[in-house]
């Protein structure tokens, strides 16, 4: 077909379109879906009886300001993913948010286990990271599948990655706060290791949402 | 295009030009309003939008990949021109229109491009390759190495008798004189045997023939 019928026939079939809202506006919406959500999980599971102390101190605060930063510019970044004039750059800021909070955490690990004769390096089985991490994140992420729906056309595997890695940072950022972990290293393996895997699997599952929605 | 709605959409979304996107720069003020007034449903706008971008599409489709034959380039705009229109929804009015234009290129480009690529393995380009290259030919002897073929299959389902006439007569050639000594044969019922055996190879050919 030539390209100028093409146009005749597009410019035919042309029918009224409702925008779609800005990646800050979707963003702003699924954070009022999920911040309740996980208000309710941690009232739910019963905040740790430590809490007052933990928030008080500046190595604990600056994990979860870097958990809760991962999860707003993941967010940001998904819902920037299937606009086509949004730079690649963009889509890449979770990565580095992500290594960035990873980093602190290993550093604070690190700290720990000198300070304590390597005690925070501890280790152990803990397999309720994976079902808290994953149950936590699953309304967030069914909302941002919900929140992605009509911008499925471009970069869809980005979009699933950064969506499902705002879900797993969201709920890793108060996992904490109802459940205690014996040692740094325990965080480190446990509960990042849960982050990557519901990132991973949620990103595969998200897709074929998607699809489905698309 | 509706004048009062070309107004609206200007006072809601001032053009700012001349962009800051360097290359993008020379967008038209009228593209915005174009495509703003699409998303409206316009018919008219989106034509002059789509036609005003088409040469725009193909150069930079050429200066994108240099490589690319003439057809890939038009198929790398035709599929930006689908995807433009599967995603008017997503298009901000405040913003130019040439960067979203050039971010479906670029992402169907690479597809397009990806796919080719995928695909090149296991094909080979006719327009590629020169009219008498031997693998598109028929070998000088292939056709009558069919032929062949066939005429052995067909005396050998012949009779022992028959083969022997033909054998001698048509194959051999000798004379009815020299045929008579080797079969004992006289000459008038060696020629009534090589008329028969002649009828039948013509059957058994003809058999064969109707099988294939």
């Amino acid at each position: 077909m030539k390209t100028e019928d093409l146009i005749a026939q597009l410019a035919q079939d042309v029918a009224p379109v409702r925008r779609l809202p800005s990646p800050v506006a979707l963003m702003a919406r699924w954070l009022l879906v999920t911040l309740p959500v996980l208000a309710a999980v941690v009232l739910m599971m019963g905040p740790r009886a430590d809490i007052a102390g933990l928030l008080m101190q500046p190595r604990f605060m600056l994990a979860e300001g870097l958990a809760a930063a991962t999860t707003v510019i993941s967010a940001y970044a998904a819902f920037c993913a299937g606009r086509p004039d949004e730079p690649d750059w963009k889509l890449f800021m979770p990565v580095a948010a992500f290594l960035v909070w990873l980093a602190e955490l290993g550093r604070q690990c690190f700290v720990l286990s000198v300070q304590t004769n390597g005690a925070a390096l501890v280790l152990h089985a803990d397999w309720l990271c994976v079902p808290a991490i994953s149950i936590t994140a699953l309304i967030p992420a069914a909302a941002m599948v919900w929140l992605l729906r009509r911008s499925t056309s471009f970069r869809p595997a980005h979009a699933c990655l950064c969506g499902t890695l705002a879900a797993a940072a969201a709920a890793e950022a108060v996992l904490p706060l109802f459940h205690a972990e014996d040692t740094m290293m325990m965080v480190l393996v446990w509960q990042m290791g849960s982050v990557a895997l519901f990132t991973m699997l949620g990103a595969l599952a998200v897709r074929l949402g998607l699809n489905a929605f698309a | 295009m509706n004048n009062a709605l070309i107004d609206w959409h200007l006072a809601a979304y001032p053009v700012a030009l001349p962009t800051t996107r360097g290359r993008m720069a020379e967008e038209d003020s009228n593209w915005r309003i174009w495509m703003a007034a699409a998303q409206a449903g316009d018919q008219r706008a989106y034509a002059a939008l789509l036609t005003e971008a088409l040469p725009w599409l193909r150069r930079r489709a050429r200066a994108r990949w240099p490589g690319s034959s003439a057809a890939d380039i038009e198929d790398m705009v035709q599929e930006t021109l689908l995807a433009l229109h599967q995603s008017r929804h997503l298009y901000d009015p405040a913003r130019p229109v040439q960067p979203f234009l050039f971010g479906i290129l670029k992402l169907r480009g690479a597809d397009i491009r990806r796919r080719r690529h995928r695909h090149a393995g296991r094909e080979t380009a006719l327009e590629d390759m020169p009219a008498d290259a031997n693998e598109l030919m028929t070998h000088g002897t292939q056709e009558h190495d069919a032929e062949q073929a066939g005429l052995r299959k067909a005396l050998a389902s012949l009779g022992e008798r028959d083969r022997q006439v033909l054998g001698l007569l048509k194959i051999r050639q000798v004379s009815l004189k020299e045929a008579t000594a080797e079969t004992g044969m006289s000459i008038a019922a060696l020629k009534v045997a090589s008329f028969r055996a002649v009828q039948r190879l013509k059957q058994a050919l003809k058999g064969g023939a109707d099988e294939d």
